[in-house]
């Protein structure tokens, strides 16, 4: 029995991990990927100071540094149900059981799925699998390919595509239905896309960021050029949808039609675009589907991607025992996934100790390193992170022993 | 704006149940998330529903004017992942026998 089990390998379970052996924890990791990194092992960008974001490289630092403080990390271990008993908890994987005493959910997040008629044909992936196959397995899933949906992952993940030698023949947005929502709406897309930070990891998104401080997503759409504009040489097609994707076996293209700022459709512009394979990009939430099988209480807030399970900042849920970092607590870049780990590791290493008193200043400091993080990041997932994050925090009612304590003792 | 024709598109990929069979049902019964997929087998597929379980949720929203809420209706239920008998009762017991 370790005194701390971590499900999750990603930036936030490594980051905690790390944290909580220094502070003298036991302490095991377990992921269902054969290897350890999460969804770093996927990420590679050029910040705006020229230099590159490799995550292979960052998650090798990460998994070294546990190694040597004795961390133990096991792959291909499939976390499917959890229990709690009286001295902890009982984690059962498909290679058998694993018991500790605390429990940090460190799963991240899943990709949201936007069906597109045509969507089951082979050849057909999410984006993250692109990306996934490109990046990590070193396979090119194909010479060229299609887009459809517009957000800063996807724009991204064109990028790293490109990189792989694929022709990203354009990024274009689904059709307006009941489940396509805000990402099939060129005026929502625009303005989601001109709300991010100056910040943003690529050259266009920082220009539509400039120009979103001075026109209105109203005005600005309707500018927007019918052929789009060029994002590394790739075209990004606001005004543009895809209709389906065609194929008798596999998929082989996409039937697009173009379309006004208003979503209207102008059908004599229907035509078949040829593509290799497509890519459907819905954005990302986080997957806490173990936190809802222990029963944490959870919180719907649009800005972090969905539904969150309840905690503070101390990363606690409103379940004793059970912590939560990274992507699972809201959708935001690799970087504050491990301030956010950071946080969750000294928590915890303060719990089992029972003195909190004696960890407050470095948990304080950890969970302002966050703040700060968060302030910098280059991948704002979703406009008004920080803010909600506030509100949220303010609110929680995870009602926590070293908050207490800290109370009385003001008193 | 929602076009006929896209009624036939699929939303569960596992239990091959499409927008037109979802929609329908929601007006014939004006019924939940739930109701729905105990009537279709939407989301209680192979992959226990990880693919489809957001859009399912979604559209009968907005068929029924609801607001999205803090809990979900289609609840998660273990096994999350799929799991080998052997591995459910513990392969030492599988050698006893
Ligand atoms: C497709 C995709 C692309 C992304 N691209 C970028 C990008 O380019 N830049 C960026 O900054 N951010 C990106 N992100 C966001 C990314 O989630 C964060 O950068 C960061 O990786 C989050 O860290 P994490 O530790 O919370 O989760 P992750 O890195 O996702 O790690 C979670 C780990 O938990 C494991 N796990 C989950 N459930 C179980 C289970 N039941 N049993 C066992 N193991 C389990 C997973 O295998 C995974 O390795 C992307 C996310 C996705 C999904
Ligand atoms: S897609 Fe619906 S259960 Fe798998």
């Amino acid at each position: 029995m370790s005194d701390l089990l971590i499900i999750g390998a990603g930036p936030a379970g490594l980051s905690a991990a790390i944290a909580a052996a220094e502070e003298g924890l036991s302490v095991t990791v377990i992921d269902e990927f054969p290897k350890a990194g999460g969804r770093l092992l996927g990420q590679l960008h050029q910040e705006p100071n020229g230099e590159w974001w490799n995550g292979i490289q960052k998650g090798e630092q990460l998994s070294q540094r546990a190694h040597q403080l004795g961390v133990t990390i096991q792959c291909e271990v499939s976390v499917y149900d959890i229990s709690q008993s009286k001295n902890g908890w009982e984690v059962y994987t498909t290679r058998g059981e694993y018991k500790a005493e605390k429990l940090l959910l460190a799963t991240g997040a899943t990709e949201s799925p936007i069906p597109v008629k045509g969507w089951t044909l082979p050849g057909v992936m999410t984006i993250g699998a692109a990306q996934i196959m490109g990046n990590v397995h070193r396979v090119k899933p194909g010479n060229s390919c299609i887009i459809i949906g517009a957000n800063v992952l996807s724009m991204a993940i064109a990028n790293e595509l490109k990189l792989c030698g694929v022709n990203v023949k354009e990024i274009i947005i689904p059709k307006a239905d009941i489940t396509s929502n805000e990402a099939g709406n060129p005026e929502q897309v625009l303005s989601s896309l001109m709300r991010l930070t100056h910040l943003a990891p690529t050259p266009i998104l920082r220009q539509l960021g400039k120009i979103g401080k001075m026109v209105h997503p109203k005005i600005a759409i309707r500018l927007f050029p019918k052929k789009g504009i060029r994002m590394f040489d790739i075209p990004l097609r606001l005004k543009t949808a895809a209709l389906e994707i065609v194929g008798d076996r596999f998929a082989t293209g996409v039937r697009t039609v173009n379309i006004k700022a208003n979503g209207e459709i102008d059908h004599t512009s229907e035509k078949v675009v040829d593509a290799d394979f497509v890519c459907i990009a819905g954005g990302l939430t986080p997957l806490s589907e173990l936190a809802s099988i222990i029963g944490c209480s959870f919180k719907y807030i649009p800005e972090l991607g969905g539904h969150v399970p309840v905690h503070n900042e101390q990363m606690q849920t409103n379940i004793p025992g059970l912590y939560v970092a990274g992507n699972i607590t809201g959708i935001e870049s690799a970087k504050v996934a491990m301030a956010q780990g950071r946080v969750a590791g000294l928590a915890i290493a303060a719990d089992i100790t029972n003195d909190w008193e004696q960890m407050e200043t470095s948990i304080n400091k950890a969970i302002e390193n966050v703040n700060i993080t968060r302030d910098k990041a280059l991948i704002q997932f979703h406009p008004g992170i920080s803010d909600a994050r506030k509100k949220f925090y303010q609110k929680s009612e995870v009602n926590l022993t070293q908050i207490s304590k800290i109370k009385k003792r003001e008193a | 704006m929602v076009v006929k024709s896209d009624d036939n598109k699929i939303i569960c990929r596992c239990e091959e149940v499409s927008l037109g069979t979802i929609k329908d049902i929601v007006h014939h019964f004006h019924c939940s998330s739930r109701e729905v997929k105990l009537r279709t087998r939407a989301g209680m597929g192979y992959c226990g529903g990880r693919i489809c379980r957001t859009i399912i949720e979604k559209v009968v929203q907005d068929i029924n004017n609801e607001k999205v809420s803090n809990e979900s209706q289609l609840s998660y239920r273990p096994p999350i992942r799929p799991v080998t008998f052997g591995q459910l009762g513990g392969s030492e017991n599988d050698d006893e026998s």
